[in-house]
């Protein structure tokens, strides 16, 4: 097997020789995950901000039932409202993802070394929506006095499926490519969330006030999209200027 | 992280294909025990016993797949439910020509212990061919098993505890007949409902009859279903001890020999080797 | 008088063909239907069984994922199947007995090629088979002629694992003798090449005595190791089924329902598979019977009286078996000697003084069945057969007398491979040669004629559902 390896080393190189020569795949050289010429550059970036709104009549928020856990039923006092749908004033919608869906071309960015977190408490995900980037560490914490385990059902990476118990220390996974996967708590019926994972760091997950900011845009034309758990996919193409601030607006309608 | 390298050799193959440098085509082997598996030999296997169900493309999109419950494995995912290897890694080829072995209890994959080891192996070699996370990953280690210990009624108590704390009852149900409160809820990957398992049927695991089995599902889960990996909440000894419990709850089970029966069978349990070093 | 022996004899070898040929070939999409298997999972091509399905036979018709049984069926699951092969086919026998001018027989006889071609159908089988109850399996085969009266092929009922143990399943009813090559499942139809010369093989010399004496007529042929029997049956197999046993105890009446049967044959038939590498599946076996067959009956102011045969006479057969793999080319051979009581051998009954020097006759047969299966979908098959006696009812017979020589070739092809229902579209060509088996001309010093051919051409459509 060995032999075989770096037979395919060798011969990996050649090929690149070969590619290069022909001016094309300089995608697949990338992919090879080696180089990383487009740092981040902030030179003379551009800022998109903006709000998403939902239109129409405002949905009403349904309970969620605990009693299946008794554990889970002793921590609310209140009833606990399903933040499937979240909106604030004037129609704001809460936790929709904004991001740029295409215009990087064939930058790429170093995942960071921080890790992000994403709790389970009071039998809920905090956030309810996590945004991160491919290979970022991601720490799942329990912060409950019950048994979850968390559940992510990834399209394009593979599926895991791990218990924590109450106490225990948090579970450090990744992913190692893009997309919105659902996570659910399969103890805990009601429990589900989103891990939105990106290979750049462009992208945004909406506040109560449905407000979003992507800093540091590099000048160029981009598709920007928002995704919505209920709502699906809305769709904006931008030109950024050297140094601009641009606002988009995003509306749903129900 | 871990995967870069291999995908960096994956990548390489498209490229070297891509460029013509020769016409070179990489076999694609399973290893089981001293066996090679080719997939040139697995794909005339397939299109003759698999294709019904799991389709020609490894979707498990199969004519017959509409008919069927539990719904074909999708092999393009790369998700296998019965694995010695970690929640969300590859199986060993070990594991996939174990499963092909055994089939599975309830479902319509019926155990192809009639084909000889040699043809199971191509058979997995060609299974492994429909994802490409074959290509770009290796499996991971086995997870590691220490040896059973005792069940004594200390171990069946302490089992009885985890069972509850763990929230096993949440789906299995307090007895263990799969009718807990989270039972009616759970889907599998691809959405369709699958019911918990009920221990008191008594009748083989989905992975296997043995302890050893069981521990084995415990601590991997079952990738694909809502079962999920324990290694993260219970130590070995735990884990052993939930076993036992786990044992008390099958009521119609004749309790005789149990694990010793299934240990000595072809495609029984033996030495972990689908994951040996390259 | 001789003439009209001849002309039974005649008769009775046609009788036997015919008998012997259309043997229902066994196929079951039901079980298709029922596990959304292809065909080609359990069959080689179909009717022909595969590892897979040689196991799935022998756990019961279980697959044995807890599924089996009935109750997990969807009610409106019904376990019937049905084939029939409409067909155009030809057939020619040589050295026939004809008159010079038809008509006329005082003109005298001469031989002739007798040909015969034209559409046709075969007979109909209509198969419920599946599971009872877990571990409880059954068949019943009502098999029609293509005249449509019918026959029950087979009936029975199957625990299987008894006492826990796959090497204990008892089988009560009709059923087929348990034997590594299957005469049920062969790949060939046409009235010459459907059936193993060996399996059905009775003496020249034995057909022609018992020609002459017509109440044991109803025991001809006297045993045929293809011909379902009456009785019961213990078999037990490995979990892979690459070892195999069986042992029956079965009514000496060749299956026939209501006829004399006082006494009782035994069957047992042992076989061994083992995995060669990337060849497959090697398979050796072996098998005998020993039975018993009345010479005459009692009777009632000279008339026989049916239900009681006497003067019991034994036979046996044993023989060996093999099915070898070299990849997509495999062979299914076997080997068979037997022997038949001088009684038999020339119907003479118990209580009744021999032909001076007649001697219970002895032969050997064995065939070489090739298949190369290009795919699940095509199959190109064909055969070489001999039968040779080794001991002729009298010294002074001609030492070929009744030898056998066959052979036969053709193609199944399978428009299509899934799990509800199977067509194929067989084509056959059979050539068989009965040495000295032609009637001799009256004006023959010989008591024998030339040897006889018969030959078929099939093209057919065999379907089942
Ligand atoms: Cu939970």
């Amino acid at each position: 097997m060995r032999t075989r390896i770096n037979y395919l080393q060798i011969g990996v190189t050649a090929a690149l020789v070969l590619l290069t020569a022909h001016g094309a795949g300089t995608r697949t050289l990338r992919a090879i995950g080696t180089s990383s010429e487009a740092r981040e550059d902030t030179s003379g970036a551009a800022t998109l901000s903006g709000i998403v709104k939902l239109e129409g009549s405002q949905p009403v928020a349904t309970r969620i039932n605990m009693a299946a856990d008794p554990a889970c039923l002793k921590m609310h006092s209140a009833p606990v409202m399903s933040e499937e749908v979240a909106t604030g004033t004037n129609g704001a919608l809460k936790d929709a993802i904004v991001y740029i869906s295409d215009g990087l071309g064939n930058r790429t960015f170093d995942p960071p070394t921080e890790p992000v977190v994403f709790e389970q408490k009071g039998c809920t995900y905090n956030p309810h929506i996590l945004g991160m980037r491919a290979r970022q560490t991601l720490k799942v914490a329990n912060s409950d006095p019950t048994t979850h385990n968390i559940h992510p059902a990834p399209q394009n990476n593979r599926e895991w499926n791990l218990s924590q118990p109450p106490g225990s220390s948090p579970i450090e996974e990744s992913f190692a490519r893009e997309e919105i996967i659902p996570v659910k708590c399969n103890v805990h019926p009601w429990m589900k969330g989103y891990i939105a994972v990106f290979k750049h760091p462009y992208f945004a997950i909406t506040s109560k006030d449905g407000t979003f900011d992507l800093r540091n845009v590099p000048p160029g034309e981009y598709t920007i999209e928002t995704w919505h758990e209920k709502y699906g996919v809305l769709t904006q193409k931008v030109t950024l200027e050297t140094n601009q601030t641009r606002t988009l607006e995003f509306v749903f309608k129900r | 992280m871990k995967h870069n390298r291999m995908r960096a050799h994956f990548a390489g193959i498209l490229v070297l294909l891509f460029a013509g440098v020769g016409q070179v085509t990489f076999a694609q082997e399973s290893h089981i025990g001293g066996l090679t598996g080719e997939a040139s030999r697995g794909k005339k296997l397939y299109r003759r016993y698999c294709v019904g169900c799991h389709g020609p493309l490894g979707d498990g999109r199969g004519e017959n797949a509409p008919w069927i419950d539990p719904k074909p494995r999708d092999f393009v995912t790369g998700t296998f439910k019965c694995r010695s290897t970690p929640t969300g890694a590859l199986p060993t080829d070990e594991d996939l020509y174990k499963s092909v072995t055994r089939g599975f209890v309830n479902s319509n994959m019926p155990s192809w212990l009639p084909l000889t080891r040699q043809q199971r192996a191509d058979l997995v070699a060609y299974v492994k061919t429909f994802s490409s996370s074959f290509r770009e990953e290796k499996p991971p280690s086995p997870l590691s098993m220490p040896s059973e210990s005792a069940a004594n009624q200390q171990s069946i108590q302490s089992g009885n505890e985890l069972y509850q704390k763990m929230n096993c009852w949440s789906c299995h149900g307090k007895e263990g007949r799969g009718d807990g409160p989270s039972a009616q809820t759970l889907v599998d990957n691809r959405g369709y409902p699958i019911p918990p398992y009920d221990f008191s049927v008594g009748t083989r695991f989905k992975c296997g009859e043995s302890n050893q089995d069981l521990y084995r599902i415990l601590m991997t889960g079952l990738d694909g279903t809502p079962m999920p990996s324990f290694a993260n909440g219970l130590t070995p000894a735990q884990a052993w001890d939930v076993v036992h419990y786990i044992r008390t709850l099958q009521m119609n089970v004749k309790r005789k020999k149990q694990t010793a029966e299934n240990e000595k069978k072809d495609g029984g349990e033996s030495k972990p080797v689908g994951a040996q070093p390259e | 008088m001789l003439l009209r022996l001849r002309a039974a004899v005649i008769f009775i070898l046609v009788l036997g063909v015919v008998l012997s040929v259309r043997q229902p070939a066994h196929a079951i999409p039901a079980f298709a239907r029922k596990y959304d298997l292809p065909c080609s999972a359990c069959h080689e091509a179909w009717p022909k069984l595969n590892d897979f399905g040689i196991a799935f036979r022998d756990r019961g018709y279980q697959l044995g994922n807890e599924k089996d049984s009935p109750i997990w069926q969807n009610p409106s699951y019904w376990p019937i199947t049905f084939r029939i092969t409409p067909e155009w086919h030809r057939e020619s026998s040589s050295n026939q007995v004809v008159d010079t001018v038809p008509g006329n027989p005082a003109l005298g006889q001469t031989y002739q090629d007798v040909t015969t071609h034209g559409f046709d159908f075969s007979g109909l089988d209509i198969w419920a088979a599946g599971t009872l109850y877990k571990d409880i399996s059954f068949s019943v085969l009502p098999s029609a002629d293509s005249s449509g009266s019918f026959h029950f092929e087979n009936v029975f009922v199957r625990f299987d694992n008894l006492f826990r143990t796959r090497w204990l399943n008892l089988k009560l009813g009709k059923f087929e003798l348990d034997n590594l090559v299957s005469e049920k499942r062969m790949l060939f139809l046409s009235s010459n090449g459907g059936f193993y010369q060996v399996y059905h093989y009775t003496p020249f010399r034995e057909v022609q005595f018992r020609a002459s004496n017509p109440p044991i007529v109803q025991f001809n042929p006297v045993f045929g190791i293809g011909d379902n029997q009456l009785g019961v049956e213990l078999s037990g197999h490995s979990e892979n089924s690459y070892a195999r046993y069986s042992v029956a105890l079965l009514s000496s009446n060749e299956g026939s329902p209501g006829l004399p049967n006082r006494t009782y044959d035994g069957w047992a038939s042992f076989n061994q598979g083992f995995a060669v590498g990337k060849l497959g599946v090697q398979r050796v076996g072996a098998f005998a019977f020993f039975g018993q067959r009345p010479t005459f009956f009692n009777t009632s102011f000279g008339s026989p009286v049916l239900s009681e045969g006497l003067g019991n006479k034994s036979l046996y057969r044993a023989g060996l078996t093999g099915l070898f793999y070299i990849k997509k080319v495999d062979f299914s051979t076997v080997f068979v000697h037997g022997w038949d009581n001088v009684f038999l051998g020339t119907g003479t009954a118990a209580n009744a003084p021999l032909p001076v020097g007649a001697r219970g006759p002895t032969w050997n047969g064995g065939f070489v069945e090739t298949h190369f299966t290009y795919s699940p979908q095509l199959v190109f098959v064909q055969r070489n057969e001999i039968v040779r006696m080794s001991r002729q009812v009298f010294r002074t017979d001609p030492r070929d007398l009744g030898d056998i020589d066959a052979f036969s070739f053709g193609l199944r092809y399978y428009p299509f491979m899934f799990s509800r229902a199977g067509l194929a579209l067989h084509t056959e060509y059979s050539l068989v040669r009965s040495y000295k088996s032609a009637s001799p001309l009256p004006t023959s010093t010989s008591p024998f004629g030339p040897d006889l051919r018969s030959s078929s051409v099939f093209i057919g459509l065999d379907f089942a559902f």
